[in-house]
């Protein structure tokens, strides 16, 4: 499909013109309902263009709790939910790397079991262990604590399997260089082992922190008290906020905010992670 | 800069399979082994386990003084190049070299020193801080080499480090090699399964077949009185010409296909009825009907290679194919008969069940 013809050309772009649109829309309604006062959003047409409410709408959202998500500054449910995500993706992966690491790397007894084991909880969700879960968590008294949030989403069979696919991708020599160089098992990880893994890491890092920070069942379920909400409850609660209306342009500006360290993320780590790519090393 | 004596030794792989069995050689300090076979033949299997990457399953080794059938690679005091140069891809050039003298832990301003002396001699100077990717085939062999160098170790282990490098960058190299080796005065011990590699650059060759030792020799030992005929057929290039037959009743000739066109001078050391192979080199041969064997050959074709010329043909009433190398330029048509003969020292016989050197 080398052809060259303006017609052809036109066509593609017009389609994925309109694929940008579509996906995009309710973005830019997120961003423009967000400027908007308390009327604007209850009666029709609803606007398309910024409102000139931005500057109040964010500050009351920054400072001030709401009394509609519980009274929680959003700034404290964003900070809850950086901690959470953050904790998921480091301890995912150092868990899955070392993991990894031991099972490529070590023989020991019933290595391909312990292999299985964590293979076999690919196919078992958080909804899906989630009632023993809890009950594990509410035993340990792990219940409103950040561990109880974080901890239990914290092992991982995909990384795992991902990090062990690619240690078995590294030349076997290049462990026997390292042998022969007096590397020791501590310092063949640290220094060939991480450094080689590096764009690995870095994909999974972007796939882990938008997975910790999108989680909506879990802490939903483990925090009762309010200082541990997370944006992403926040922002359910405030729909459900029982008899009173939907204070839409409070809940557009929280969602807006809760985009952006995820965004950021990814525009960020991409940088890394395209060059990892490009930078094929033999 | 160490011997090396290896006692008995074996290698059986935990599924059963002998990889290696009963390997003896002595290796003097300084010396220039190659190890050559066929694939599969057990020869990188001895070279890991020299390096410690394979556990020995019996036998002893020793370098130096030291028994080290059980110590781990980094203890052994060896360097190894390895087929694929295995440099370490997100290090430099001097981060390669000098990964394994930091884990040695010695002082930075010796490592540097040794490394500007390694780079030196293999001309990779200006290449110190690039990274392995950015290096042709023949420059990452020259880091691999200088990774080892730089170590200053006992015994060198290359397994077959030049395979991977187009024809004439090996050849370049295997001379830089040799002169490496002559500076060095290390004991070093390669494997190929290049005759040629083996042959040009070795002190002694163990030549190996399914597992086991042929020969160990110098190469023109291996190649002057094969002990085999194994060693006789993968020794020299063209290939030694092997003559299956049958040992005449006067045990003074061989019968071929029907034909007793093959006449020696002395009586063969094999009994009457007895199954044997002529070997004879294509250069041994020569229009002279006074050897210690004889017989006419009919022409096929000829090859002209300028300095030599290659006949091809037929031993007289029989299918089997025969090459003579003849210095200068000879004209010989097809269909032509010539007498040849070869000097008594150049006449190979072997036993065609057992293999072994009969005379």
């Amino acid at each position: 499909m080398v052809e060259n013809r303006p017609i052809l050309t036109f066509l593609t772009h017009a389609i994925l013109i309109v694929g940008v649109v579509f996906l995009c829309f309710p973005v830019w309604m997120a961003l423009v309902a967000s400027t908007h006062g308390p009327g604007a959003l209850s009666q029709s047409p609803i606007p398309l263009w910024f409102g000139d409410q931005a500057w109040e709408n964010y500050s009351q959202l920054l400072a001030g709790g709401l009394p509609e998500a519980g009274g929680v500054p959003i700034g404290m449910m964003m900070f809850n939910s950086a901690i959470m995500a953050l904790v998921i993706t480091f301890g995912k992966i150092v868990i899955s790397i070392l993991s990894a690491y031991a099972i490529v790397y070590f023989r020991f007894p019933f290595r391909m079991g312990f292999f299985w084991m964590i293979f076999v909880t690919l196919m078992l969700p958080v909804e899906v262990r989630i009632l023993p879960t809890f009950d594990v968590v509410v035993k340990m008294g792990l219940l409103n604590t950040y561990a109880g949030l974080t901890v239990p989403l914290i092992a991982s069979a995909t990384a795992t399997f991902l990090f062990r696919q690619f240690f078995l991708t590294i030349p076997d020599e290049l462990v026997e260089a390292a042998r022969i160089d007096r590397a020791g098992p501590i310092r063949f990880f640290k220094d060939i082992l991480l450094p080689l893994s590096r764009t690995n890491i870095a994909a999974l890092f972007i796939i882990l922190f938008i997975y910790g920070w999108n989680q909506y069942l879990w802490p939903l379920l483990i925090t009762t008290d309010e200082s541990l909400y997370t944006v992403v409850m926040g922002i359910q609660r405030m729909v459900n906020s029982g008899e009173a209306l939907p204070v839409w342009h409070y809940i557009m500006g929280t969602a807006v905010l809760a985009m952006i360290p995820p965004v950021l993320v990814v525009v960020l780590m991409q940088k890394l992670f395209v060059k990892g790519l490009v930078e094929s090393e033999k | 800069m160490a011997t090396l004596n290896i006692k008995s030794l074996g290698k059986i792989y935990p599924g059963g399979v002998t990889a290696v069995s009963d390997v003896n050689v002595d290796i003097a300090d300084g010396e220039f082994i190659v190890l050559v076979g066929p694939s599969g033949c057990g020869k990188s299997t001895i070279l890991r386990m020299i390096a410690g990457l394979e556990s020995i399953t019996s036998g002893d080794l020793q370098i130096g003084e030291r028994r080290v059938n059980d110590l781990e690679p980094g203890e052994r005091d060896i360097a190894m190049v390895f087929q694929n140069y295995a440099l370490y891809p997100h290090m430099s050039v001097r981060g390669n070299m000098e990964y394994g003298l930091k884990n040695e832990g010695l002082p930075k301003d010796q490592i540097a020193e040794r490394i500007a002396e390694a780079a030196r001699t293999l001309r990779l100077e200006e290449y110190l801080d690039r990274k392995p990717a950015q290096l042709s085939g023949g420059q990452r062999q020259r880091v691999a080499m200088g990774r080892a160098i730089v170590r200053d170790p006992k015994v060198f282990l290359f397994d077959e480090p030049l395979s991977n490098l187009d024809a004439k960058l090996r050849t370049q190299l295997r001379a830089e090699l040799k002169a490496l080796h002559q500076r060095l005065g290390a004991t070093f011990i390669y494997v190929t399964h290049d005759q040629v590699e083996a042959m040009s650059l070795a002190d002694r060759i163990i030549i190996m077949n399914a597992g086991r030792v042929e020969q160990i020799g110098t190469p023109m030992d291996l190649y002057l009185r094969p002990a085999s005929r194994f060693v006789a057929d993968f020794i020299g290039s063209p290939a030694m010409n092997v003559v299956e037959g049958t040992v005449t009743e006067d045990r003074r000739g061989l019968l071929v296909d029907g034909s007793r066109d093959i006449r020696f001078a002395d009586e063969i050391p094999a009994t009457a009825g007895a199954r044997i192979a002529m070997g004879i080199r294509p250069e041994h041969l020569s229009p002279d009907a006074s050897g210690a064997a004889q017989f006419h050959l009919v022409v096929d074709f000829v090859e002209q290679l300028g300095a030599d010329t290659v006949v091809h043909g037929k031993v007289s009433g029989t299918t089997v194919p025969l090459a003579v190398r003849l210095s200068g330029v000879q004209q010989h048509g097809s269909g032509e008969i010539l007498e040849l003969g070869c000097a008594a020292d150049q006449l190979h016989l072997f036993d065609l069940s057992t293999g072994q050197r009969l005379n």
